[in-house]
């Protein structure tokens, strides 16, 4: 009963989360509490596991052991260990919004159609309704003048705006970010930074990858560092970033420019 | 060439225009399930048809159709030569397709299908609105190359007696004995068949170039 509790406050709930690529355990163990209006940042080098972290929140990666609940649903497989059918997995899924990396639009929809696909045909929401939500998304991403246009004429900030409000389309329970800006062409990360800065201050629930120091000091509750798939840090941002415990995330500040106080 | 002969050629061209069309019709769609159907991986049902699409492939139309007129009857079926003619053009297009869709889902990016499935959409919803209209166009230089190899193809089916654009040729100059006339409207008929196949292509490429990104 005690774990009902706890799941029920809050947004994400991972419990002894493991997985192994092959002979490769990228996740050990992992526990992790995301409370609803938290913003939590996940940082590590690369191939630390924080990516597949991010992932396995909403499975598209299948952990080999632990539970991971969204707003106190467990996602993938049941407590009986029954896998999930793809019904119900989609279901809880709908309550994750995810911005990847690269995208990922929809090249054959338009920008307004990219937004309402999924409230049409996974809610069920009728055009009128999805469209007016789809408006007023793309305006708070600050793309509303691009509504008819064609994935392949953004840039890649416009597309990532998109993508952003794509996700909170679904109005989901807690919004993924797996490196948001990574692919981005520098003068264009800010613009999206803003956004994400933007939702963070309405209270959206966020977890994020991301290797943008001063951002993830800036918008971030709690800052989560992983090192080979083991969380060996955690902390509110002021003591991540100014008195870190130990020497791995000192020498990791130190190769990152560790950002002033923003 | 008289008047008789005239609607002759065009009756021959609305037995090919008309066979051709059911076949690829069937064999667009037959093609497409048979990809989702080998995508699924399942034993002994993978191998039959992998079996099946190399022998399609290997056989010749002409060896095709009367295979299959000539076995009917000793199979207990009763086929009248359209349904026979229908069936081989079908059989052998299926296989080019299946391979052409096949190819399409490989190809197909799983980054997009990721963004659909973390949306909330199950596969189905996936595969209807997301990888569906993109494969249509992608596959479609594929599939109408496919069609108008079929069209060409299809005097094959003469061997079993049906009188197709190509055959009534021979049936005019029987009569005429001008070969070259009727064969010359019958190329031009057959060019002007393809040629709508190819603007069709044009309309669908024009798309397409919004899918690359």
């Amino acid at each position: 009963m005690s774990e009902a509790n706890t799941s029920e406050t809050a947004a994400v709930s991972i419990r002894h989360l493991s997985k192994s690529f092959d002979d490769v355990e990228v996740l050990r163990d992992v526990e992790l509490e995301v409370k609803t209006g938290e913003v939590v940042t996940i940082i590590g080098s690369s191939g630390s596991g924080k990516s597949t972290l991010l992932r396995c929140i909403n499975w598209l990666e299948k952990p080999d052991r632990g539970s991971i609940h969204i707003a106190g649903q467990r996602i993938g497989v049941h407590d009986d260990g029954r896998a999930m059918p793809v019904r119900e997995l989609a279901k809880v899924r709908a309550k994750t919004g995810m911005v990847f990396q690269g995208f990922n639009l929809w090249p054959h929809l338009n920008v307004l159609h990219n937004v309402t696909e999924a409230p049409i045909h996974v809610q069920g929401k009728s055009k009128r309704e999805a469209e007016a939500l789809a408006k007023a998304l793309l305006d708070k991403v600050g793309m509303s003048h691009k509504h008819d246009s064609y994935p392949n004429t953004l840039s890649g900030g416009q597309k990532q705006r998109v993508a952003i409000a794509r996700a909170l389309a679904m109005q989901p329970t807690v919004m993924l970010f797996d490196e948001p800006t990574s692919a981005l062409d520098p003068e264009l990360v800010g613009e999206v930074l803003a956004v994400i800065k933007d939702l963070s201050a309405e209270g959206y629930t966020m977890v994020m990858v991301t290797h943008e120091m001063a951002f993830a000091r800036a918008v971030s509750d709690q800052v989560v560092f992983l090192e080979k798939g083991l969380i060996i840090e955690r902390a509110d941002p002021e003591t991540f970033f100014t008195t870190p415990k130990t020497d791995r995330v000192r020498k990791f500040l130190e190769n990152h420019d560790t950002p002033s106080p923003a | 060439m008289n008047a008789s002969a005239w609607q002759m050629l065009l009756e021959g061209a609305w037995t090919t225009v008309w066979i051709s069309a059911v076949s690829i019709a069937i064999g667009v769609l037959a093609g497409l399930v048979i990809a989702l159907i080998r995508l699924a991986r399942i034993p002994i049902v993978d191998q039959l048809l992998v079996l099946y699409i190399s022998v399609a492939r290997a056989t010749p139309l002409v060896t095709l159709a009367l295979f299959i007129f000539l076995s009917a009857p000793d199979l207990g079926l009763d086929f009248n030569r359209s349904v026979a003619g229908i069936l081989a053009l079908t059989l052998n297009t299926t296989a080019f397709n299946a391979e052409i869709w096949r190819s399409a889902f490989r190809n197909f990016s799983r980054e997009q299908r990721e963004a659909a499935m973390a949306t909330g959409m199950t596969p189905w919803i996936t595969f209807r609105r997301i990888m569906l209209p993109q494969m249509v166009i992608t596959s479609l230089p594929g599939l109408i190359n496919e069609m108008s190899f079929l069209i060409k193809g299809s005097p094959a089916i003469a061997v079993i007696g049906i009188v197709d654009l190509t055959r009534v040729t021979n049936r005019i100059s029987a009569v005429t004995y001008e070969p070259l006339p009727p064969i010359l409207v019958a190329g031009a008929l057959y060019m002007m068949v393809i040629g709508c196949l190819i603007w069709l292509q044009r309309i669908f490429e024009r798309r397409a170039n919004r899918l690359a990104m």
